[in-house]
């Protein structure tokens, strides 16, 4: 390859030009994109603004979310509207343990919040796996809501008289956890390296998961399921399985936002918050696993700048950003960075790409 | 024995602004193939534009009705046409837009009407009560019955007696088979979604003399037709009916004998069914 070059050139490149070479090839190579957004993510935050920090840090722990939907949704090709529920479970979990029990440790809160929508997940998936298509999607719906209004019901669930005439629902002044490390207390910074910290554990986990042999089962559920049980695979198991590790990670994306967000209350239940990880996968590419990443880095920036200028129309930009994600981005618009970067590869002296 | 009858016919009014809106869902899904969340949404619209008219112009009631209706017969005609038309058998980008378009449409209410609950507002005419052997009930549930009726009585004609019904039936059990003999089933669609979400409309301006109109009942309205919809099966106003009236009464009783409940009973109605029968009490088999 080099000689190649050397070659084709028809003199030694010097040391400058081979360092600038090489840095070239790295950075418009097949992990590029991967390289540069570690860089950024990793020296950013801290010379940038807080609410911008804060910012980052939501669309690592929506990146989360989406990512652990689009295990059912993208690989599975299960629609579900009712994730919020295991993304509210996670949240609710912290918080009440917080407001309750006065417990902020990390370690006994972030367990229980992935058993709890774990355990949730176990008990529902019997009823809602029992239908496919649009039934499916109709039931998680409407469990969704159930567990809104239970929430918005409860008493333990939510601290009535907080400000406003008519009573906050829901739990407020969730503070940071408590990692247990002398010397530790987490502010925004640390925060968001924590949040960053889970990301990566979580990005890192979903990707042995859809690249083992399990995932490539549910790609094979999804693309034809009487054919994968002609092949004896139990599909049954493997769907309910998926939807159990799919509502862990919403779990945990619930509990950092509860941390991130100090305010959990009974709409992060609803389908409003279903609908957020759905909207992320299919803008960012729902085939490919750092698609919803790329989605979540979209809607959250888009949500970050419509909340300074209008944030009366956030809804009406949200709802527009649906409509033309599905009209215009189908694909996902990971797909077409990918094409992209594909060809700027191929422009700037990297062949192999 | 008051207690009874007065129930029954509070649940049998809501039961019956819930089959409007239901059966128009569940007809567009039926023949379709169309899951349209934006129905609720459309509901909620036509429900302000009546409001508008009845309230800010002064104008008859009726016609506040029809131009409710026609409004979101409208909306619901450009979704259709602009966009759903491209996305033919696509359910999850169907789910996605007509998502959007609940944002879309509530924002857009709530920027026209304002966050106010808007109060109904019935026809001095036809309001006050009625004297049903003994028991006095406001007359307004008892027209909203009635409309109830009428409609359920021309939609079931419309379904079974009718060329349209016959094509629409058809169409569901076999799309291609249907085009094949030489229907446009393209205007059909139209047509079905145009109807549905008229009713849509004229069910917001009925329901408004019930429960007002305000900015959440897009997503509310959508959430009962839904419930309903998963009751009494998929793409039958029979179904629609069933699951209306049935859901309707108990969630009366059940506000009346177990407040604290109130919230649940529904679902409760829901996961029972979907127990017992998957594919709704009345449901059909929808591909």
């Amino acid at each position: 390859m080099e000689k190649d070059r050397i070659q084709r050139i028809g003199r030694l490149p010097n040391e400058v030009e081979r360092v600038s070479h090489l840095t070239s090839r790295i950075l418009l190579g097949r992990f590029g994109p991967l390289i540069i957004a570690v860089i950024l993510l990793l020296t950013l935050p801290p010379f940038v603004p807080m609410d911008i920090r804060l910012m980052m840090a939501k669309f690592l722990i929506f990146a989360i979310f989406a990512m652990g939907f689009n295990l059912v949704f993208g690989y599975l090709g299960l629609l579900s509207l009712g994730h919020g529920v295991y993304f509210g479970a996670g949240g609710y979990t912290v918080a009440l343990l917080q407001y309750h029990l006065h417990i902020d440790s990390f370690w006994i809160a972030m367990p229980l919040a992935i058993l709890v929508p774990v355990v949730l997940a176990a008990l529902l998936g019997p009823i809602v796996l029992r239908s496919t298509g649009m039934y499916f999607l109709l039931l998680t719906f409407a469990i969704g809501e159930l567990f809104y209004s239970i929430s918005w019901q409860a008493r333990f669930m939510s601290v009535i008289g907080v400000g406003g005439e008519r009573g906050v629902r829901g739990i407020p002044s969730v503070i940071y956890p408590d990692l247990n490390i002398p010397g530790l207390a987490l502010d925004t910074t640390s925060f968001y390296y924590f949040i960053l910290v889970g990301f990566v554990i979580c990005y890192i986990l979903l990707y042995r998961i859809t690249n083992s042999p399990f995932g490539h089962a549910l790609v094979g559920i999804r693309e034809g399921e009487p054919r994968m049980q002609a092949l004896g695979f139990n599909t049954w198991r493997y769907k309910y399985i998926a939807l159990i590790i799919s509502a862990a990670f919403s779990g945990v994306a619930g509990a950092m936002f509860a941390w991130h967000n100090t305010i959990i209350d009974p709409s992060h239940f609803a389908v409003g918050t279903s609908f957020l990880p759905m909207v992320m996968s299919i803008i960012g590419g729902s085939k490919v696993l750092f698609g919803p990443v790329i989605g979540a880095v979209i809607v959250i920036f888009v949500e970050y700048f419509a909340s300074i200028h209008m944030r009366l129309r956030w809804p009406l930009i949200l709802g527009s950003i649906f409509v033309v994600a599905v009209m215009f981005a189908r694909a996902g618009v990971g797909v077409y960075l990918e094409r992209l970067w594909k060809k700027v590869g191929v422009r700037y002296g990297n062949t192999k790409s | 024995m008051e207690f009874f009858a007065t129930n029954l016919l509070n649940g049998l009014s809501f039961g019956m602004v819930l089959f409007l809106i239901a059966s128009g869902l569940s007809i567009i899904i039926g023949v379709m193939g169309i899951i349209n969340l934006s129905h609720g949404a459309l509901y909620m619209f036509g429900a302000y534009v009546g409001w508008t008219v009845a309230k800010q112009y002064g104008l008859n009631f009726w016609f506040a009705v029809l131009s409710g209706a026609l409004a979101a017969g409208l909306v619901g005609l450009f979704i259709e046409r602009g966009f759903l038309r491209r996305l033919y058998k696509q359910m999850n980008e169907q789910v996605l837009l007509t998502f959007g378009f609940v944002y879309i449409i509530t924002n857009i209410c709530l920027w026209v009407w304002g966050g106010v609950a808007k109060v109904p507002f019935w026809d001095p005419a036809l309001s006050g009560s009625f004297d049903l052997a003994g028991l006095l009930y406001p007359k307004t549930r008892i027209i909203v019955i009635c409309i109830g009726v009428v409609l359920a009585v021309f939609l079931w004609w419309l379904q079974d007696k009718t060329r349209v019904g016959a094509i629409v039936r058809a169409g569901m059990d076999d799309k291609e088979m249907v085009t094949a003999l030489g229907i446009n089933m393209g205007r059909v669609s139209m047509l079905i979604f145009f109807l549905a979400a008229f009713i849509a409309g004229f069910a917001g301006v009925v329901g408004a003399q019930l429960w007002g109109v305000y900015t959440y009942q897009g997503l509310q309205t959508l959430l009962f037709a839904l419930i309903i919809i998963i009751v009494g099966g998929i793409g039958s106003i029979q179904g629609a009916l069933t699951g209306a009236l049935l859901i309707g009464v108990i969630d009366a009783f059940g506000k009346a004998l177990f407040p604290d409940l109130a919230m649940f009973t529904m679902y409760i109605v829901m996961i029972v069914i979907l127990i017992v029968k998957p594919s709704g009490l009345l449901g059909r088999k929808v591909q």
